[in-house]
């Protein structure tokens, strides 16, 4: 009996010490090699590609910045990078025929690709735009090359582009965003997978995916602007905001790009004395009313929708204070055209009376009404349907899956349509696609995202896609917004900028924290500035 | 005993099959889209047409079926529609990292929990022992393991930096090393790296193993009360054995069946757990690789993950059934 208690308290004390020791080793830190190198961590959600004509999650677009660039480039002005005006960037220079239509751009010498894949010809530009045009699987923004009849190769530093006709916003659909992107052909053609071994000739090279885990970019040595002054950077696939909180104030990450930023994450990145870098015009979160759905046919039905609709109280609720703006057009702000519009005022009182006078005294009943589980979606709807509740307007929410709900407003079961996204940045390509009656839904084959099923700005948008004179196109587009607000169309909530939250203690960036820099998804259009301390 | 195997070997691939097939279709009944969950509100018509005739789904449902079939046959399972990896080399990367997760959770959850079952079966009638293993029982039960999981990173690596915020490891880096035998020409490389995958293992293992140690605590007691009312434990009190030695020489060995039981059914438990564990933790594996792909509506992974998962399962159960003979001389398989 002795014996075996003896034995036994052997045995535990050995367990323990055992256990003691495993922990002591395992718990020592394993982080030598990194302190020599200047790696930036980022935390966010893993790409789904690293083809920078295929991303089209905001992860991807941010990530493709930091390898990919274009012929032009948003141009910095008084330390500010701005949203309308582009500046030379892979073309040195450009001239365009006496009607607009034949581009010929004269491409900086001596840029180099990844990985020696070469010098940057004509052939990898004319193969860049090519490949989209030609609609290679999984590419995703041929559309908005549609404009360009054919491209030559004049000699290894000159391409001509023909337009199909004259196209205000070619310089901007040429800069390095989406389908401006110089990709190399040799690389492409090589590379079955180019989404896993992407060529460009941005600051950083493509190093390492793990996937599921982390990707892996490090400094071009041959970048055109120079080399980073970042060796590495270390982009983690973090899916929970909270972890990345947790994380920032470790120091394992130096930058976050959140699923959204709220007021509880806005405040606890401050509390850590931490900064978050706004970038506008960001998404809108804006309503979309079906003017062919009943009853919201009845002009008097929309009127009293937006008068019943209180946006400073969405605005207030979703993004107290600065983190967003209350959106002032169906247009961006930061988007050429935009004009301020006038949207009915909260008053649920006229909406009540503007619904009885349209034969509906006691309101009505949406349902079921689908509405993505995901983003800001679930939550907007949610203060709205307590403001439509007050003046009769009865909304049974059905939370689906955000594909779901793609799919169902697209096929018009939703009387208004939440929507959020961004675009080029000009009121043309926005309005075409959410106002031109060519992007009805039709609930089959044709699933635009013309929710509104609104026709009548289709003469201004086709006078706007021919005028070559900036200030009468601007014009035309303050036009089309009259004529929206006039037939109560969109009611747009929230102007919601880009907002990564940054360590300034161990990461600079040249620009002002508070909208210094214009981006569309991405953060950070010059990564090449960041610098680590 | 050859035949058993096979026999249970072939009967699995009739389940298999059977799995397979449910993933498929339920896949496709559930609404959504993968082109529309990939390309968001950038999807216009002509774009979401031609990824859906891209990635083949144009095709009538009974075409992309047999396809599939065929295709698993030859142990093809396509390639991912979101990432384009082809999907066995995504899970064969993904898989080790839920692996080890479940292994090590079950060591945490065998050695909490067992012990916890037998003392508290054993000293059943003492309140004080009873009771606060009970009290421990529930708590595991029901302290969710992202709640545990957020607990124990705030707490080990947020205050004092003792492990790793997120990741599972350079596992790759071990598993190559093993493969072509480095760890021989390197073995303080090795070392270094697996230590650096145990470090990482640390606080997800311990956050999963003890959310089911509660659970195999709790069927351990029962297990250990069964024996212990045997006749032959009688005997063996009778025979005037010290009571420390019932235990260990004839109550203990003779629990090994149901505790086989109990590792079978445990496994299935552990490999759900794994999703939200790999979720709280940011490690890469299985899991939540199978969650997130049914999200983004990736057929071929999800279907890919979901073979894997029964194929687990399966064999898991298989081999138990096989320990039993090894563990009791009377079971015997024909």
């Amino acid at each position: 009996m002795t014996n075996l208690r003896l034995r036994s308290s052997v045995l535990v004390t050995a367990a323990a010490m055992l256990a003691a020791f495993a922990l002591l080793i395992l718990a020592a830190p394993f982080h030598a090699e990194a302190q020599r190198k200047k790696v930036l961590n980022i935390a966010a959600k893993e790409p789904d590609t690293l083809d920078p004509h295929s991303s089209t999650l905001g992860q991807s677009q941010a990530i493709v910045r930091f390898m990919f660039r274009g012929l032009t480039r948003f141009a910095v002005k008084d330390g500010k990078v701005t949203t309308a005006e582009v500046e030379p960037d892979l073309a040195e220079s450009w001239t365009t025929s006496a009607d607009g239509t034949i581009w010929t751009f004269k491409l900086r010498k001596g840029v180099q690709f990844h990985k020696g894949f070469g010098e940057m010809t004509a052939e990898d530009v004319k193969f860049s735009f090519e490949r989209q045009i030609n609609k290679t699987p999984g590419t995703r923004y041929g559309v908005n090359l549609d404009v360009i009849k054919s491209i030559e190769v004049v000699n290894p530093h000159t391409v001509q582009i023909v337009l199909k006709a004259y196209d205000a916003i070619f310089l901007l659909r040429m800069v390095g965003y989406q389908q401006g992107y110089i990709v190399s052909k040799k690389a492409a053609e090589k590379h079955e997978q180019f989404k896993w071994s992407p060529i460009g000739t941005g600051p950083f090279y493509f190093e390492r995916h793990s996937p599921r885990e982390k990707i892996i970019l490090k400094a071009f040595d041959k970048f055109a602007g120079g080399r980073p002054q970042i060796d590495e950077v270390h982009w983690f696939d973090v899916p929970e905001d909270s972890t990345k909180l947790i994380g920032l104030e470790k120091g394992t990450f130096d930058m976050l790009y959140p699923e959204a930023v709220t007021a509880d994450f806005a405040d606890q990145v401050k509390k850590m004395g931490m900064t978050i870098d706004r970038r506008g015009p960001g998404g809108q979160e804006r309503f979309y009313i079906n003017m062919t759905h009943k009853p919201f046919d009845d002009i008097r039905v929309r009127r009293a929708f937006m008068h019943a609709i209180d946006r400073k109280a969405i605005k207030e609720t979703m993004y107290p204070g600065g983190l967003a703006k209350l959106a002032s057009s169906c247009v961006p702000p930061g988007y050429f055209g935009h004009v301020p519009m006038t949207f009915p005022e909260h008053d649920p009182e006229k909406a009540k009376k503007l619904l009885a006078e349209a034969g509906h005294p006691n309101g009505f009943t949406v349902k079921p009404y689908f509405i993505s589980k995901s983003f800001f979606y679930p939550k907007v709807l949610t203060l709205a349907q307590e403001q439509l509740k007050k003046v009769g307007i009865t909304v049974e929410m059905q939370i689906v899956e955000h594909a779901v709900f793609h799919e169902n407003i697209r096929k018009n079961l939703n009387p208004f349509v939440l929507y959020g996204g961004t675009r080029i940045t000009d009121a043309d390509p926005w309005l075409s696609l959410f106002f031109d009656s060519k992007e009805i839904p039709d609930g089959g084959a044709n699933k635009g995202t013309n929710f509104a099923h609104y026709r009548n700005i289709d003469d201004l948008l086709h006078a706007g896609r021919v005028e070559r004179d900036q200030k009468k196109r601007a014009s035309i587009y303050a036009e089309a917004q009259k004529r929206m607000e006039k037939d109560l169309v969109c009611l747009p909530i929230s102007d919601v900028p880009n907002q990564w939250a940054r360590n300034q203690k161990r990461v600079t960036n040249p620009f002002d924290a508070e909208y210094g820099e214009y981006s569309l998804h991405y953060g950070n259009n010059y990564p090449e500035l960041l610098k680590i301390n | 005993m050859f035949q058993y195997v096979l026999r249970r070997l072939l009967v699995a691939v009739p389940m298999l099959l059977g799995a397979m097939s449910i993933v498929f279709f339920a896949m496709r009944i559930l609404p959504g889209d993968p082109c529309v969950a990939m390309m968001g509100d950038q999807a216009t018509s002509a774009a979401l047409a031609d990824c859906t005739k891209h990635l083949g789904l144009h095709r009538p449902l009974a075409v992309q079926y047999a396809d599939y079939i065929w295709r698993s046959v030859q142990l093809d399972f396509g390639t991912s529609l979101r990432q384009g990896y082809p999907v066995s080399e995504y899970i064969g990367r993904m898989f080790p990292h839920t692996l080890i997760l479940v292994l090590a959770a079950a060591v945490v959850a065998a050695l909490v929990g067992v012990p916890i079952g037998i003392i508290s079966a054993l000293q059943r009638r003492n309140p004080l022992v009873d009771y606060p293993l009970r009290i421990f029982a529930l708590l595991g039960l029901s302290m969710p393991v992202f709640w545990l999981g957020i607990l124990l990173l705030m707490f080990f690596s947020l205050r004092f930096d003792l492990f790793p915020l997120i990741g599972g490891g350079d596992l790759e880096g071990v598993m190559t090393m093993i493969r072509s035998g480095e760890l021989f020409t390197y073995p303080g490389d090795f070392f270094a790296g697996v230590l650096d995958v145990l470090h990482h293992l640390t606080l997800p293992a311990l956050a999963l193993g003890f959310t089911l140690a509660a659970t195999v605590s709790r069927l351990s007691r029962s297990a250990m009360l069964e024996v212990i009312g045997q006749d032959y434990i009688r005997t063996a009190r009778a025979k005037g054995q010290v009571e420390r030695m019932v235990v260990y020489k004839h109550a203990l060995r003779n629990m090994l069946v149901p505790l086989l039981t109990i590792i079978g059914l445990f496994v299935a438990i552990a490999l759900t757990g794994t999703v939200l564990t790999e979720t709280v933790f940011t490690r890469p594996g299985l899991g939540k690789m199978l969650v997130d792909s049914i999200n983004a509506r990736d057929y071929p992974l999800a279907q890919g993950a979901i073979t894997v998962f029964t194929m687990t399962i399966i064999l898991v159960n298989l081999l138990v059934d096989m320990a039993y003979a090894l563990a009791d001389p009377r079971i015997t398989y024909k």
